[in-house]
């Protein structure tokens, strides 16, 4: 029985790492090329969980089929904040610029959130939310594994696209060394625009498949920022498979921290395993060499 | 002598110096004029008060010593729960009511986790991972309040007695010594050898270490410095409250106020925090009045139009006008 509950507690914090950790394969992205930290990130992530509410509420359209609305309008939107906002500031050796503008992304995404869909909590209903399978007694939400494959999926096709394809080789190669690469002749605003893009294309993903498990209101944003932060200093910031890595483990921290010490301290827990991390392995739990940021 | 005071009062490099004086001078007479108790305007300079002091404490770390800091909603909040702590608990034994020394008690508590958190954080991580490591520690501090529930009251807070309150004028006038301490502090540590090792660090860390510059020192002293000029106004806020929760003093509010009150002002100026400050001020108030909801969405909007279009402030519009006329 005892070992049982283990596992239960174990695969729950893997069912809500990979959210985590997508969110986090984003901000790396983003990360390579243009060394902030896209603290924005989680608003957007929330934002798109609201369209998804409403294109189930306004239009019935299916979560997972707005997914197919959602991923082409977040990619759209990436580049688009891109030019529209970061482009100057992306140039300028003051990153703390670029920081700042990511700050007043976030309060602003957030506040309109509060004005147009209020403060109380929202959550997507459909007929498969409480349908749970029960492999040899252990509970897994249908939402949560779908969340788990969803996510798997999209930080695989990420990774072919960088592996694969020109654009991601040179995202890659920008993440590198974006002198060189400029050297090389490769537009470094149109490489920004393709991680941005991308960052955006994942809270989007992360958001859809977000509202489909949990209730969400506007502040939880910032909350999801932060975890996919957290996630991304374990996995070692700058590391795009260490991020996906970084997720699954601060979804098991969190669960097994709220198993054996209680609920509220899990996030105290995972703060404090960040400061650690940062601290003291700067360079992640997976990393090897050290990356000067 | 009377030519040496001339002089001296002819240098331009004093010119702000005049400005904050001639600004004190100003502020102190305005509540003979109005009716300090009813009075909206009275209200809305002490919060313009606080504001310049978290702002400079912000300025101080940021501005000058270039570390960006996300953690000062925990140094406000632990300046306001220290003032009620030590109130309710009977701690000093002094009366409470805007006593120096509860106040002065309520910056170095502050400090002291400054201190703490800055040794290892300043030490291993440079630029954003401060920021983080920073974000962090605030997110941890309020888990910690919302949970010690037997000392802090959980999210519901503590409650000092607000029967002592009888009258707007000490909060006027401490906000005002207080922004006048917070310009003075900011200005006496920037004009001094110490504020040109914090330049130097900004510019660039590794060549004011190799110049012999001992930048943990002076990153933890801005810190610090920091987090006393926050943890002070946060003792002044708790007076107003007289309701401290988490809620209202570890609101992320206070991480993004002074933020944006720098950045609108200019950062790494002496003036441009409370012209941020003032601006922002009048800014909120008359949103609050006109159209409640809609003043953290313009917030927004003016911090990423001011960091695209002009990102040192409204001081740096000045050289920008001058540098073109």
């Amino acid at each position: 029985m005892s070992f049982r509950l283990i596992v239960q507690v174990l695969v729950n914090g893997v069912l809500f790492g990979t959210t985590y950790g997508i969110a986090a394969v984003g901000l790396s992205l983003i990360f390579g090329t243009m060394r902030i930290i896209f603290l924005a990130q989680g608003a957007f992530i929330i934002f798109f969980a609201y369209i998804s509410y409403w294109l189930l509420t306004l239009l019935g359209i299916d979560p997972y089929l707005s997914l197919l609305i959602v991923i082409p309008v977040s990619l759209l939107l990436g580049s688009a904040f891109y030019y529209g906002i970061f482009k100057e500031a992306a140039a300028i050796e003051d990153k703390n610029i670029s920081l700042l503008l990511a700050v007043g992304l976030m309060y602003l995404v957030e506040n309109i959130m509060l004005v147009v869909w209020s403060p109380d909590p929202r959550s997507v209903v459909t007929p498969y939310t409480t349908l749970v399978f029960r492999p040899w007694g252990i509970v897994v939400p249908f939402t949560r594994l779908t969340a788990l494959f969803i996510a798997i999926l999209a930080a695989v096709c990420v990774f072919i696209f960088l592996k694969r394809t020109l654009i991601g080789t040179a995202v890659r190669a920008a993440s590198e060394d974006m002198v060189s690469t400029t050297l090389m002749g490769i537009n470094p605003n149109w490489v920004n625009a393709v991680a941005f893009a991308i960052g955006i294309g994942l809270a989007g993903v992360a958001g859809v498949t977000l509202a489909t498990i949990y209730p969400f209101d506007p502040s939880y944003g910032f909350v999801f920022a932060i975890k996919a932060l957290i996630a991304l200093a374990l996995g070692g910031i700058g590391n795009v498979y260490g991020a996906l890595l970084g997720g699954i483990m601060l979804g098991l921290i969190e669960s097994l921290g709220s198993f054996y010490i209680g609920g509220g301290w899990a996030d105290a827990i995972s703060y404090g395993v960040f400061l650690l991390v940062l601290v003291f392995r700067p360079q992640g739990l997976f990393g090897g060499s050290i990356k000067k940021a | 002598m009377i030519d040496r005071i001339l002089l001296y009062i002819k240098d331009k490099r004093h010119v702000n110096i005049y400005i904050t004086f001639l600004g004190v001078l100003i502020f102190a007479i305005i509540p003979l004029f109005t009716d300090v108790e009813s009075s909206y305007f009275i209200y809305f300079l002490f919060l313009t008060f606080v504001h310049i002091v978290i702002a400079q404490g912000w300025n101080l770390v940021a501005g000058y010593a270039g570390q960006i800091s996300l953690g000062q909603n925990a140094f406000f909040g632990l300046g306001a729960y220290t003032t009620a702590l030590i109130w309710l608990h009977d701690i000093t034994k002094t009366g409470y009511y805007f006593d120096p020394v509860v106040m002065i008690l309520s910056g170095l508590v502050p400090v002291v986790l400054a201190i703490i958190i800055g040794i290892p954080l300043l030490s291993r991580l440079r630029g954003d991972y401060f920021a983080f490591g920073t974000l962090g520690v605030g997110q941890i501090i309020i888990v910690v309040f919302l949970k010690a529930r037997h000392i802090t009251g959980g999210a519901d807070g503590l409650h000092i007695p607000s029967t002592v309150y009888e009258s707007m004028m000490p909060y006027y006038y401490t906000g005002l010594l207080l922004a006048f301490f917070a310009i003075a502090v900011v200005y006496f540590i920037t004009r001094s050898r110490i504020g040109l090792a914090m330049r130097a660090i900004k510019e660039d860390e590794m060549s004011a270490a190799s110049h012999g510059v001992y930048i943990l020192k002076y990153k933890v002293l801005a810190f610090a410095a920091g987090a006393f000029l926050t943890g002070i106004a946060g003792s002044l806020y708790a007076y107003y409250l007289f309701h401290i929760n988490p809620d209202s003093v570890l609101n992320m509010n206070w991480l993004f106020y002074p933020i944006l009150m720098c950045v609108l002002g200019g950062t790494g100026t002496i003036m441009g925090p409370v012209i941020g400050a003032l601006f922002m001020t009048a800014l909120f108030s008359f949103g609050d009045v006109y159209f409640a909801q809609m003043h953290p969405i313009i917030s927004g909007v003016l911090i990423i139009l001011v960091m695209k279009f002009m990102p040192n402030g409204i001081i740096g519009l000045k050289d920008k006008i001058f540098s073109r006329g």
